[in-house]
Order: C-alpha cells, then sequence, then structure tokens
C-alpha cells in the first residue's frame, strides 16, 4: 500500500514560482546555447516559449527537466532542483522516439505511473483506474489498445498528455508539440490545455508561432539565447522585442483584437510558412 | 516416431544438452527483446567475440577447468562494455565505432594468447562454435544459476527496463536510476552471451540473441507477447537443432542457430503473403 508520503515526495511552496532560472549560462563544445537567463514562471500560467530555430527553447526545456545541468546560475522546479521533483513531465518532439516500439497506447499512459510506483511494484486498481481516467481526458480511452505506431500525431502528442496526467505532472513542458499537426489536432490540444489550466497544471509551450502565442497564452516567454522578454503576449509583442528575437522581419501592428504580427510581405506571420522542426 | 524422438534422449549428454539448449535460448532470446529494441545488435556481436581473451586466460590459467573459465569470460564481457561505452562517451566517436574498435583487439588478443599455446587447436574450435554435447552436471548447474539469475532481474525491473527502452528522457523526468538500469541490462547481456558459449559459440551467439526475438517482434505488437514468443521460438530451435544434429551430424551449434533462421524466413515470408489483409484490418481512422 502506498504511504500518503510516498504520493507526494517533495512539498510545493504554496507561493513562489513554478519555474525559477538565475543568471543560468549554457554552453555547448563551441557556443553559447544559453546566456544569463533569469526568469520566475508563476504556477498555474499558460506559456508559449517562443524563439527561432536555435534560440535555445529545447536547451531551455531540457534544463528545466533536469536533463541538463547549468554551466552557471541555479534552475529551481517548485523551489527544487530539477532532478528532485517528480511532478514533471517532459513531451519531446515526437521524432526522437521509435514508434515501431511493441507497445500499446496503454502501456505508454502507464509508463507515467513507473516513477511514482517505484521499483519492484506493480500497477494496482488505483493506478488503473488513473491511467483509464487520463485516457479519457484526451480522448484516447477507446485507442488504449492500439500500438502507437499506428497513431495520427495529433493522437500521439494526447497521448503524452495522458501520460502526463498520469504521472500526476503539474509542470507539462511541450517542445513543438503542432510541428505538422493539422488546425483539428491542435485544436483538440488546446481544449485540453485549457482543461489543465482549470486544474491549476503549469504548461511550457515551445512554438514558432507568434499569432498561436499572442491568442491562446498568458504569458510569452521570447527567447534568443538571452531571455529577450517575459510577460502577458500584449507587453511583450512590441517591435523593439521582436527586433532583438527575430531580426528586422517581423513588425507589429495594433489592431482592435490586440497586437498583430506581420511579416515583411505585409501577409499575416503564420507558423505554417515555417520550419516543421526547431 | 515416438522411437525416432526418444532415441537421442536415451543419452545423458543429450538430455544435459537439451536442457542447456533451452534455458540458455530462452535466456538469450528474452535479453534479445531488449537488444533488438535497441538497436544493439552489432553490440551482442562484438560482446560475444571480446569474451575470447577471457576464456583463453581461464582456459590457461585454471587448466581447462570449466567454471573458472566461464567466470573469466564473463569478467571479459563486462569490462568490454564498460569500455566501449567510456570510449564513446568520452571521445566524439559514435558507438558503432568505439564497439568495432574494442571488439576487433580484443578478439586479436584472444588468437594471440591462444596460438601462444599449440595444443589449443581443438579447444578453440569448440569456444568459437560451442560443444553443447560436451555439457558437464557442472557446467549445467552453472547455466542453470545464472540464467535464473537474469530471469529474475527481468522480472523485477521490467517496467523500468522498458521505459528506458522505448523513451529515455521519460525515465530521466521520472528519476528512474538510467545508468544504473543501462549497466544491468550491459550485464544480463554479457550473462547471455557466456551461458550461451558451450551451446553455440562465441561466433553464433548474435543469433541467439537476435534472432528469436526479431522473429517476436515481427509477429506481435505487444512486448510481453514479444518476449514469451521470442523465448517459445528459441526454445524451439534448441531443440529441433540438437535433433538435427544428432540425425545428420551437423555441429550443435549451427544447427540450432539454422533452425532460429529458418523459423525468421518462414515467418517473414508468411506474413509478407497476409500483410495486405492485416494492413487494412487495422488502418487506424484519420483524424
Amino acid at each position: 500500500m502506498q504511504t500518503p508520503a510516498a504520493k507526494t515526495p517533495h512539498t510545493h511552496s504554496a507561493h513562489g514560482p513554478a519555474v525559477l532560472l538565475r543568471g543560468v549560462d549554457v554552453r555547448f563544445d563551441d557556443h553559447d546555447a544559453l546566456q544569463d537567463v533569469s526568469v520566475a514562471i508563476e504556477p498555474g500560467l499558460r506559456v508559449a516559449v517562443v524563439g527561432p530555430n536555435g534560440a535555445g527553447k529545447s536547451t531551455f526545456f531540457n534544463l528545466v527537466s533536469g536533463l541538463l545541468a547549468p554551466n552557471r546560475g541555479e534552475v529551481r522546479v517548485h523551489g527544487h532542483a530539477p532532478g528532485q521533483h517528480l511532478c514533471l513531465a517532459y513531451v519531446t518532439q515526437a521524432s526522437q522516439l521509435d514508434w515501431n516500439f511493441p507497445v500499446s497506447v496503454w502501456d505508454v499512459a502507464m509508463m507515467g505511473r513507473t516513477g511514482k510506483l517505484g521499483l519492484l511494484r506493480r500497477p494496482d486498481a488505483a493506478d488503473r483506474a488513473l491511467v483509464r481516467a487520463s485516457l479519457e481526458r484526451v480522448g484516447m480511452l477507446a485507442l488504449a489498445g492500439r500500438q502507437v505506431g499506428e497513431l495520427s500525431g495529433g493522437q500521439r502528442q494526447r497521448l503524452f498528455i495522458a501520460r502526463a496526467l498520469a504521472q500526476e505532472a503539474d509542470l507539462l513542458l511541450l517542445d513543438e508539440p503542432f510541428a505538422g499537426l493539422d488546425v483539428t489536432s491542435q485544436d483538440q490540444i488546446l481544449q485540453i490545455l485549457d482543461d489543465l489550466r482549470s486544474q491549476g497544471v503549469t504548461v511550457l509551450f515551445a512554438t514558432h508561432d507568434l499569432e498561436l502565442a499572442a491568442e491562446k497564452f498568458d504569458r510569452i516567454l521570447l527567447l534568443n539565447h538571452r531571455c529577450v522578454a517575459y510577460g502577458p503576449p500584449a507587453d511583450v509583442l512590441t517591435q523593439q522585442n521582436l527586433s532583438a528575437a527575430f531580426g528586422g522581419h517581423l513588425k507589429v501592428v495594433d489592431t482592435a483584437h490586440g497586437p498583430l504580427v506581420v511579416g515583411d510581405s505585409g501577409g499575416h506571420h503564420h507558423h505554417s510558412a515555417e520550419g516543421k522542426h526547431g | 516416431m515416438v522411437e525416432w524422438l526418444l532415441e537421442p534422449l536415451g543419452f545423458a549428454f543429450m538430455q544435459r544438452g537439451f536442457l542447456a539448449a533451452v534455458v540458455v535460448g530462452v535466456v538469450c532470446a528474452l535479453v534479445g527483446c531488449y537488444m533488438i529494441l535497441r538497436g544493439m545488435a552489432f553490440l551482442g556481436d562484438a560482446l560475444g567475440h571480446a569474451t575470447l581473451p577471457g576464456l583463453a586466460m581461464g582456459y590457461l590459467l585454471s587448466n581447462g577447468d570449466r567454471s573458472a573459465t566461464f567466470f573469466w569470460a564473463l569478467g571479459t564481457a563486462v569490462f568490454t562494455s564498460i569500455v566501449m561505452g567510456a570510449l564513446s562517451r568520452n571521445t566524439k566517436l559514435r558507438h558503432d565505432t568505439a564497439i568495432g574498435i574494442v571488439f576487433a583487439g580484443m578478439f586479436a588478443l584472444g588468437i594471440a594468447i591462444i596460438s601462444s599455446v599449440r595444443s589449443y587447436a581443438v579447444d578453440l574450435t569448440h569456444m568459437l562454435f560451442g560443444n553443447i554435447l560436451g555439457v558437464t552436471a557442472g557446467d549445467l548447474w552453472l547455466v542453470l544459476a545464472v540464467s535464473l539469475a537474469v530471469l529474475l532481474a527481468i522480472l523485477l525491473f521490467y517496467k523500468e527496463l522498458l521505459v528506458v527502452s522505448f523513451d529515455p528522457v521519460l525515465a530521466v523526468t521520472l528519476r528512474l536510476p538510467v545508468r544504473a538500469l543501462d549497466i544491468l541490462l550491459h550485464v544480463m547481456i554479457a550473462v547471455a552471451i557466456v551461458a550461451s558459449l558451450q551451446t553455440v559459440g562465441i561466433a553464433l551467439v548474435v543469433a541467439m540473441l537476435v534472432t528469436p526475438a526479431a522473429t517476436a517482434f515481427l509477429l506481435t505488437k505487444r512486448f510481453k507477447r514479444m518476449m514469451v514468443l521470442a523465448a517459445g521460438i528459441a526454445a524451439f530451435s534448441g531443440v529441433a537443432g540438437l535433433y538435427a544434429s544428432y540425425y545428420l551430424s551437423i555441429a550443435s551449434g549451427a544447427a540450432i542457430v539454422l533452425v532460429c533462421t529458418l523459423v525468421f524466413v518462414l515467418v517473414y515470408l508468411l506474413r509478407s503473403l497476409l500483410r495486405p489483409a492485416r494492413r487494412t484490418e487495422t488502418k487506424s481512422p484519420a483524424l
């Protein structure tokens, strides 16, 4: 039987940021991926992490998830070093996995329980109920028996979100989850993210798409090796910030619905024109 | 027919051979399921060959004592896999390059040791190609004990090994001991290889690791079923191979591997024939 202590191995400070970076540098062999990045992200928000290709978005996620240690500075997740925090789920770009792997949708969602189960324990009825509920919330329960390679791109992303739910994560990192997805799948995922926000789950979402970031997110973190700006979309999307992040190619036009970003050609800055992978 | 099947069982050395072939086949197949999904087939082949200097040293120092030789070989295999890992981590060399360098060097060292002692010739053949009919009761106990240890490890760490194999990033965010699990898998591979030395020998051990697992992979989409099928195919191949060896006077290791290969080819051909029907059946609705 599980003790309550085993269920919540780390107490969260009730106040304070979900993610805190202070003076963080990450250096790879020949270049700086991130330089002096400091940012405090409040819990329960949906944050778009935006920047050009190679701006350090994935590096930022690797830092927060604990896959990567900074060369300088400190990273805290709910007050803990990332390596100590269990309630964090990281959905990497789908291309990094072997989709022929002989596991079903159910198996993958159940993998989210592995950390909390601990070594040597098998899933019990409570674990199965949680996995079932998680799959149901993202509309994937009907496909529970399907092998992962038979899923569409949108179904895969929803499965990973279900796995994060099964993991009882309160911080969800999504690296370019909309790459290659059609609009219907994107809308389904945005609806699930709305649902998660009402539950207080913090979501960090890497994207190229400024329009999406402006419309659907509480905060934007504009990244180009440095933290160019962090705040509500209306504050972040200024001409000055966009020039600093993307160079001179983008312009901001104020409209009745808020700021609108346009490219040099005068047309909408639309994400489908961008590269699929960061 | 019954008499035909029973005749080889009348010999104690054949009984021991059958038991060794089945147990070792099952262990190799189970470990092999992880290996083929993680692209470790070349590592398996290399580790098999790299045990040669250990075998030679063990043989030389313990005057042919089997269990001493066994542990020399096991130690060499574990040592080699650690060196390969360290080499690819600490340099910009790709893992397969590191494997190639270490494996060839170790194999050459083994041949050098053996060639310095003339009377080795026959024993060298046994090391390379196995000598299942020479399995003693003592060998069998040793093989049973280490095989049981591997089975127990798979049973205990089943879900952790699955997560690490499918999604290493998830394993890190779940705070699983990724490094320790990787070492465990490498040690299990080393044990499976050394346990197969007597049945198929180091030259063919990669077939025991890879072929039944690959056959099972073609047959199912669930990992547990894949493991059960692979174990079944390996056990069948061990038994059928020994019968072929007995009646056709083929080298036993080669016979076992040939049966494995034959089963793979049959499954592959049957699957290719049945495939069109299967695809329409499981096609996912577009979303």
